[in-house]
């Protein structure tokens, strides 16, 4: 090696400049398969939304004929319109479903990360074990509880009704109104781990001090987690937010390996309910339309969720 | 109800052990689910239709009979050649991109990390069709047949599984000292080879838990391959529902292979899970 050291600043730049290609073609097979998986054909789920796209113009593609806003129309406001309704219903049942899975998924998770971030003979095998639901594959967990929901030989019922008597009658778990507990509930059980995890990462990465000096000036557990454990998890609650929304919203898996392509007006959510008109009654521009909204109302949420919290994202 | 006196040592002790059972109750209530599924997939068919269990003889002639039932071999064979591919290529891609994100300014580095972001936010069921739209065009265009093959699925699952690679790939850059590859470049490397030859052997746990991570979502596909494929490149989540149709009942079965198609990505979670975990906590308490 030379004795007389370059002096680094000015050579940076110099380096930068020679090598400024680089992160393109590091970035490019990546830009490349999004470019042709995700965003082309997003764009072209668009344009096929105001088309008259069905079995009979099917052959035409992309030259079907256009159709305006009418798949717009007949979904969001054509009361005359069968799929009007069943377009409405799978919006609530979806609002539903998110709404108790997300909620279920965070607080149930925090519960276990909060018993979990104390000492205990065992903790780690506990902490480990904690994470096996998160690992079965969706479609197994829907054949299984489905298997577990059933009325007569369920566990589920036996566990309820013949073994313990909380219930006095064999509640009927995979027909009518009982359907959105029975995709809601695997769905928390499945997602509680994740939760568990990062928020256990967030109790642990909190300084003790502050605890400790509440405990000191007199606050209680639940005081003590109300201002100080809980607003330290906001960025965290903020992330998971913003993406088990999302998640839920989108779910199919679970719906469709218990119910098959038609879960029920108590069940169906969106993507049940586009993947069906799309591909079991082939309204492929009614289908898209249909995406395009469900779409639209998850911006609507970034932007909700974006303004909301904000705050917490300048901190992190 | 007169109180009894505790000591507050004592009072704080028993609160302490309830709460010790208490997890472990928690703990218990989570993994029967799991426990129900493998003592289901020990039973015989007939038992579990009339809903008589007898856990203390256990039979392992579902794991023999599912086999037979239906093609499971294809199912398990395509699962796993598809995602073991993808989530290969996933992270290549990842690494590179992630790495591009970590180090260098450049321009449209933003716009692209806010891409990454974007394609989260499309359902699956708005490019579904025009995805299955181009291959039908490369089919009849240029003769390449994607349709129902494996190279379909696996050009389709690198590209939806890539995005969250790169943000996973990214935070374990980030962790990663500058001071490595500089010392590399005084040396003589140029920033590309440093990159190999220096940074990624340094990021082996990461790439490790990026590709465990890509695997497990690539698993638990079953919107695109339901429609992107119709007999050779189908997937478990295809295969397993045939278990229980019209005329067959066959539970013992359906949980024998429910549990088979459990244990891949249970042995790859655990081969990688202390970075597994390192990865998805990292990038969650960073915001």
């Amino acid at each position: 090696m030379s004795q007389r050291r370059l002096p680094r600043e000015p050579r940076r730049p110099g380096r930068r400049r020679r090598n400024s290609r680089l992160p393109y073609w590091l970035i490019a097979p990546a830009l490349l398969f999004m470019l042709f998986v995700h965003v082309l054909p997003a764009i072209g789920g668009f344009v096929l939304s105001l088309k008259k796209f069905n079995l009979f113009t099917f052959r035409e593609l992309f030259g079907a004929p256009w159709n305006g806003l009418d798949n717009y129309r007949s979904i969001l406001l054509d009361s005359d319109n069968p799929l009007h309704n069943g377009f409405w219903g799978a919006a609530s049942n979806t609002a539903v479903y998110t709404f108790w899975t997300v909620a279920g998924t965070l607080v149930g998770g925090l519960a276990i990360a909060l018993l979990l971030n104390r000492k205990m003979r065992g903790i780690r095998v506990v902490r480990t074990l904690m994470l096996v639901p998160w690992i079965v594959p969706s479609y197994v967990v829907a054949v299984l509880w489905s298997f577990m929901w059933q009325s007569d030989v369920g566990i589920v019922n036996k566990v309820l009704v013949d073994y313990t008597h909380v219930l006095g009658h064999r509640p009927v778990w995979l027909l009518g109104s009982n359907t959105m507990w029975a995709i809601v509930i695997p769905s928390i059980w499945r997602g509680l781990p994740l939760a568990m995890l990062i928020f256990l990462a967030g109790l642990q990465a909190q300084p003790q001090e502050l605890h400790e000096a509440a405990a000191i000036d007199g606050a209680g557990p639940w005081r003590r987690f109300r201002h100080i454990t809980l607003p330290l998890l906001r960025p965290l609650i903020a992330v998971q937010l913003l993406f088990g929304v999302i998640y839920a919203a989108y779910q199919f898996a679970i719906p469709t390996v218990m119910f098959g392509t038609n879960p029920g007006p108590d069940a169906d959510l969106m993507m049940t309910f586009i993947v069906r008109q799309s591909f079991s009654n082939s309204l492929y521009g009614l289908g898209a339309a249909a995406s395009t909204l469900l779409m639209l109302a998850m911006l609507v949420w970034v932007a909700i969720w974006y303004r909301a919290f904000r705050r917490d994202l300048e901190v992190t | 109800m007169t109180a009894i006196a505790l000591s507050p040592r004592t009072r704080k002790r028993l609160i302490n052990r309830g709460l010790d059972v208490l997890t472990w109750l928690v703990l218990a209530l989570m993994l029967a689910p799991v426990f129900w599924l493998v003592a289901s997939s020990l039973q015989n068919d007939g038992q579990l239709a009339r809903g008589s269990y007898d856990l203390l003889h256990p039979t392992f002639q579902a794991f023999r009979d599912m086999w037979k039932t239906i093609d499971f071999e294809r199912y398990f064979v395509n699962s796993a050649i598809i995602c073991t591919v993808a989530a290969l290529l996933a992270t290549a891609f990842a690494s590179t991109a992630g790495y591009a994100l970590a180090r260098f300014r450049f321009r449209g580095a933003r716009p692209f990390g806010l891409a990454v972001i974007g394609t989260q936010l499309v359902p699956g069921s708005m490019f579904l069709l025009p995805v299955f739209i181009g291959f039908l065009w490369l089919k009849q265009n240029v003769g390449i047949q994607l349709y129902d093959t494996r190279v379909g699925m696996i050009i389709v699952y690198t590209a939806f599984f890539t995005p969250v690679a790169i943000y996973f790939m990214r935070s374990f850059f980030q962790g990663i000292p500058r001071d490595l590859e500089e010392a590399a470049q005084v040396d003589g490397c140029t920033p590309f080879w440093a990159f190999v030859r220096i940074v990624l052997p340094n990021a082996a746990p990461g790439l490790m838990a990026t590709f465990v991570y890509a695997f497990l979502f690539a698993w638990d596909e079953l919107l695109f391959v339901a429609a992107l494929t119709e007999h050779n490149a189908e997937t478990l989540p295809l295969g397993i529902r045939l278990f229980i149709g019209n005329y067959s009942q066959y539970y013992g079965q359906l949980m024998a292979a429910g549990v088979i198609s459990t244990i891949p990505v249970v042995l790859a979670f655990f081969a990688a899970q202390r970075w597994l975990v390192r990865g998805i906590t990292a990038g969650a308490v960073k915001g």
